[in-house]
């Protein structure tokens, strides 16, 4: 029995001790992690994409490790303390630039952008140094959405403009609501406020209904603490069939959108529609959020960051992967159609599903990207915090102006 | 030999008849004098030589890395930066955090409520059980063990679903039976989360008592139980003056365990509420992964863990003390 | 008479608390078979049933979907021995391949070293045995969750991140087992030790013949506990584990998810592997298990 186990050990000894494989003398390994963006989560989309470039460069070998967003910052932080950091890493500006380059983790990549990218995009990947650390592929404009039927039931499609995505007024989007709500609908909307997932729906609701900004120009400080802002979710507050809720987050909200609980959805965009297309039994149609001057949608914008590990063999090659995935028009068109978002720089003739021309007509809408303000961590949390505490209060403008200035002051202590 | 409650000598092989309680080391029973140098040698040598591995796994993954928490607590400690001494100052400002204090209430919270609920519950359950027929027990023990071999994740998302605020099965029913009138927001409402929590956390730690308690129950002297009978007591009073004394011991180890794992619940709280809403499930345990894992604050969230460690140790020292006596 | 009615009625009592019983215990055990059941069911579910807001006690069509997607959404080598890759497969079988190597070696390494280690905390007066206790308690009450860093930092040092030993070995040097197996030594009466070192057997001798056999009950607890508690480690793994092919099958699962879209049905499908293992292993080994740990705990 004893001899049966001594040997059971030294053979799952041995055999651990053998994991790792000899590696070719003169092909340079790099791991790429990427967090969900669209089909880049998918393996035989990325394997297909990396096929390309591992025959294009054979000297160059790319791992890819898939992340999620619930366990993802973990991994990538442990990994960074346990000295095993990525060499390239997509995602988007407010982890590539405010959080890790902030840390000084990152390379600098101004070199490899192409020229027609967008403006304002490679402005929000430039870092407060003046460093690039991202190299942008896809954005979108996040949206809000609603139930199509149920409006036209509700007989509130008067209320905004089919062609455009827009609401007519601030004050029609209250009328609507309460058009859906009389026709028997109890849950129109809802502010959820359980966590950080999707905030950006709910920022992008009540500084579009208030008219107010959130961040300043600079992105050194948050300023959404304003009597516009204020009065904007006051509104929210106490108007039928718009609810605040602590227990979901914006994927509860989706699926409540989806399954018909809700009519409403504040946090949606393209990738949402795709990914439920088989479970929705509705015409879903997204809209920009309300606003009594030009909307202001909050952006998503994703591409390439590269870890600074020490090894400049890993760096170059990293760039050379990712200036292949960027330069020729046809192979980044390829890239950015698996994400299912929109290019950041003209394509000619790209429509890479039936939904994109509809959705696309949202994003000259996109406002300032300011998520990559100084203490951006603390701010989201205080943020979904702060509307918590809202729902306790009477939703008077004074006290839930209150509450926005406590959670302003502490975001704005932490961006020190 | 005389029969002796407190030991339940069937379990026992034959030699155990020989001693009736702990046996001593050998050195009380032999004066020191008598002991040769070679024996005291051999039996020192033997001794490290068996805790050995034991001892190069425990030194190496458990105390060096105890022993960093405790020394980092007094560091300002967070990624890509060197550690800056602050001596106390951790400890200073937890003691003036409301947050922490908060999450150290809550923590008492569940543990005061879950720890003596599990227990009675499980011995409520594992006595009704273990007077049923043989395959009957063992079905049921299995059952009540699901939720801990089922895995927090499944669970979690299953009693997500049941306390849905909008078409979860608690609010359909209860609906239904008439006894809520509109939604009851459960993991949404800082009244009714705990309490959510600690239901929870109650189905997935009722399991182990219940096989413990259903052996012991077991395990129980018959005859003494019979000839309490026949005296005309009642179950009640057979029960309390008979059975209970025996269990006594299997009620300790499982007050001990359902303390130190009551007090480390985390998976729940990250999976369902992040411990809102308005703070009110957070728990030191999560304010802990919290501090670490999403403000980077290392030393605070060591300082933290320190507190956290002496309480439980406090506490299961008492309950020690508390069963020794009896 | 005297002996007969109050027989009579404890028996009426009795038939009548037993239907009680049964009810009672029936009532709790739907609830706590649900979870399983909603799992089981929700994975062959079709995804319009899943997220649908009146409750689907049954699926109307039985689907293979959710579990084609587990298989499929991922790949990588089935095993790997000395350096060279087995063949690929999905990423599912390889994930549950190493949450089972992860318990068995676990379970395999605890029982060893904690036998051994708790025969001579009992039995064995030596130099530092009190402060070695000590240690140990104080041990088991600190949160892991604290020693996690540390923890990582010194993992990353042994070159031994992103391996499955980086989770084994904290599992083996945790002291829950050594305790309890302590407590079980204890209960050995020290006159069998003595008396095989007067016949001159070797101390090894000693405990592999006599006291390991005595104390069995204790390693099947032992064993059992560790098992289960490394397959339901979360947090370690998440911490030590980054590379798909060297994750545990619920770190896999969690990966699989997209942002702010939770795919339940995979979600589901993924639970129900990783529970059906374990459930097994549960119930061929529950004897050991129950007769194991009565043992510890009337004595401890």
């Amino acid at each position: 029995m004893k001899k049966l186990l001594a040997i059971l050990l030294s053979v799952a000894m041995v055999m651990s001790l053998c994991v790792f494989t000899a590696s070719a003398a003169d092909v340079t390994e790099i791991s790429l992690w990427t967090y969900p963006i669209g089909k880049w989560v998918d393996e035989a989309t990325v394997s297909d994409l990396l096929a390309d470039f591992h025959a294009a460069h054979p000297e160059i070998k790319v791992n890819v490790e898939y992340l999620d967003y619930t366990n993802g910052d973990d991994k990538v932080n442990t990994a960074i303390e346990g000295k095993q950091a990525p060499d390239v890493i997509m995602e988007g500006p407010e982890r590539l630039i405010a959080n890790w380059g902030a840390k000084g983790l990152m390379v600098d990549l101004a070199d490899l952008i192409p020229e027609g990218t967008y403006a304002s995009v490679v402005d929000s990947c430039t870092s407060a140094n003046g460093e690039v650390y991202e190299m942008p592929v896809c954005m979108i404009a996040h949206c809000m959405a609603i139930n199509r039927d149920v409006f036209a039931e509700a007989d509130a499609l008067q209320y905004l403009n089919e062609e455009t995505h827009t609401w007519n007024s601030v004050d029609d989007f209250f009328k609507a609501v309460q058009a859906v709500y009389d026709a028997g609908y109890e849950y129109v909307g809802c502010i959820y406020c359980g966590g950080q997932g999707g905030d950006q729906g709910t920022r992008a609701l009540v500084t579009n209904v208030g008219g107010g900004t959130y961040a300043n120009a600079e992105h050194t400080a948050y300023t959404y603490a304003s009597t516009e802002n204020a009065t904007g979710l006051s509104r929210l507050y106490n108007q039928q069939g718009i609810n605040f809720d602590p227990s979901i987050v914006a994927g509860d909200e989706i699926q409540n959108f989806v399954n018909g609980t809700f009519q409403m959805a504040f946090c949606w965009n393209i990738g949402a529609e795709i990914n439920n297309a088989d479970a929705l039994s509705f015409d879903v149609l997204p809209m920009a959020f309300p606003s009594d001057t030009t909307p202001s949608l909050q952006g998503g914008i994703w591409g390439f960051g590269v870890f600074n590990n020490g090894d400049e063999a890993k760096i170059e090659a990293a760039k050379t992967f990712i200036k292949f995935m960027t330069q020729d028009n046809d192979q980044y068109a390829k890239a950015v159609t698996a994400t299912s978002f929109a290019p950041v720089r003209d394509l000619e003739g790209f429509a890479p599903n039936e939904y994109f021309a509809e959705y696309s007509l949202l994003s000259p809408l996109m406002g300032d990207y300011y998520q990559i303000t100084l203490g951006w961590t603390t701010a989201r949390t205080e943020w979904w915090n702060m509307l918590q505490r809202v729902m306790d209060t009477d939703g008077s403008v004074d006290a839930i102006l209150a509450e926005m200035t406590a959670a302003q002051d502490a975001s704005n202590a932490a961006a020190k | 030999m005389a029969e002796k409650p407190s030991q339940p000598q069937r379990l026992l092989p034959w030699y155990a008849e020989i001693r009736e309680e702990d046996t001593p080391l050998p050195e009380k029973t032999i004066s020191v004098s008598k002991k040769t140098h070679r024996l005291v040698m051999q039996e020192n040598i033997a001794g490290y030589l068996f805790m050995l591995p034991f001892l190069l796994f425990f030194v190496g993954f458990v105390v060096y890395p105890m022993f960093m928490c405790v020394y980092t607590s007094f560091f300002d400690a967070t990624m890509n930066r060197e550690d800056i001494f602050i001596g106390f100052q951790n400890y200073v400002d937890l003691f003036n955090d409301p947050v922490f204090w908060k999450a150290l209430t809550n923590t008492l919270i569940i543990v005061v409520v879950s720890v003596p609920v599990t227990c009675a519950f499980s011995l409520w359950i594992a006595t009704l059980i273990s007077k049923m027929p043989v395959a009957a027990t063992s079905a049921f023990r299995c059952i009540f063990y699901l939720p801990v071999v089922t895995g927090s994740v499944a669970v979690t998302m299953v009693w997500k679903w049941m306390f849905n605020n909008y078409y979860g099965i608690l609010n359909y029913l209860g609906k239904g039976v008439g006894l809520l009138d509109k939604n009851v927001n459960w993991l949404g409402d800082p009244k009714y989360a705990l309490g959510c929590i600690i239901l929870i956390l109650l189905t997935t730690s009722v399991g182990q008592p219940i096989v413990l308690y259903v052996s012991a129950l077991d395990n129980v002297d018959k005859s003494l139980v019979e000839a309490a009978h026949v005296d005309g007591a009642t179950e009640t009073q057979a029960f309390w003056k008979i059975k209970w004394p025996q269990m006594m011991p299997t009620t300790l180890y499982i007050l001990v365990i359902t303390t130190i794992n009551s007090f480390q619940c985390f998976a729940l709280i990250q999976l369902l509420t992040s411990g809102g809403p308005k703070n009110s499930t957070m728990t030191i345990m999560y304010y802990i992964y919290y501090n670490a894992f999403k403000q980077y604050r290392y030393g605070y969230g060591n300082a933290m863990g320190v507190i956290l460690a002496i309480i439980i140790a406090i506490l299961s020292a008492v309950q020690f003390r508390m069963g020794k006596e009896k | 008479m005297a002996t007969t009615n109050p027989i009579e009625k404890r028996k009426r009592n009795k038939r009548a608390a037993s239907i009680a019983s049964w009810i009672i215990v029936c009532i709790f055990a739907l609830l706590f078979t649900f979870p399983l059941y909603w799992i089981i069911t929700g994975s062959f579910k079709v995804k319009k049933e899943i997220i649908s807001s009146t409750p689907v006690w049954i699926p109307s069509k039985w689907v293979l979907d959710n579990y084609q997607n587990l298989m499929g959404k991922r790949s990588a080598p089935l095993f790997e021995l000395f350096g060279i890759a087995g063949p690929t497969g999905p990423a599912a079988i390889r994930w549950l391949v190493n949450t089972v190597f992860m318990a068995v070696v676990s379970m395999l390494l605890t029982c060893l070293t904690a036998a051994m280690a708790g025969y001579a905390l009992a039995k064995k007066r030596f130099y530092g045995r009190t402060l070695i206790f000590t240690l140990i308690v104080c041990a088991m009450a600190l949160p892991k969750q604290v020693i996690l860093i540390p923890l990582l930092r010194e993992m990353s040092s042994l070159h031994l991140y992103d391996t499955i030993w980086a989770v084994i070995f904290p599992i083996v040097g945790w002291p829950f087992g050594v305790f309890l197996l302590k407590q079980f030594a204890e209960g050995i009466p020290t006159e069998m030790t003595e008396a095989c070192r007067i016949d001159g057997a070797s101390e090894w001798r000693t405990f592999t013949d006599v006291m390991f056999p005595m104390i069995k009950p204790g390693v099947g607890a032992c064993a059992i506990f560790t098992f289960i508690n490394s397959w339901n480690d979360y947090f370690m793994q998440l911490i030590m584990l980054t590379s798909t092919k060297n994750l545990t099958i619920s770190l896999g699962i969690a990966t699989m998810q997209g942002e702010n879209s939770i795919d339940f049905g995979l979600l589901m499908a993924g639970c129900a592997l990783a529970s059906v293992p374990i459930i097994i292993v549960f119930l061929v080994f529950q004897k050991y298990f129950t007769k194991g740990i009565t043992m510890g705990a009337v004595k401890g």
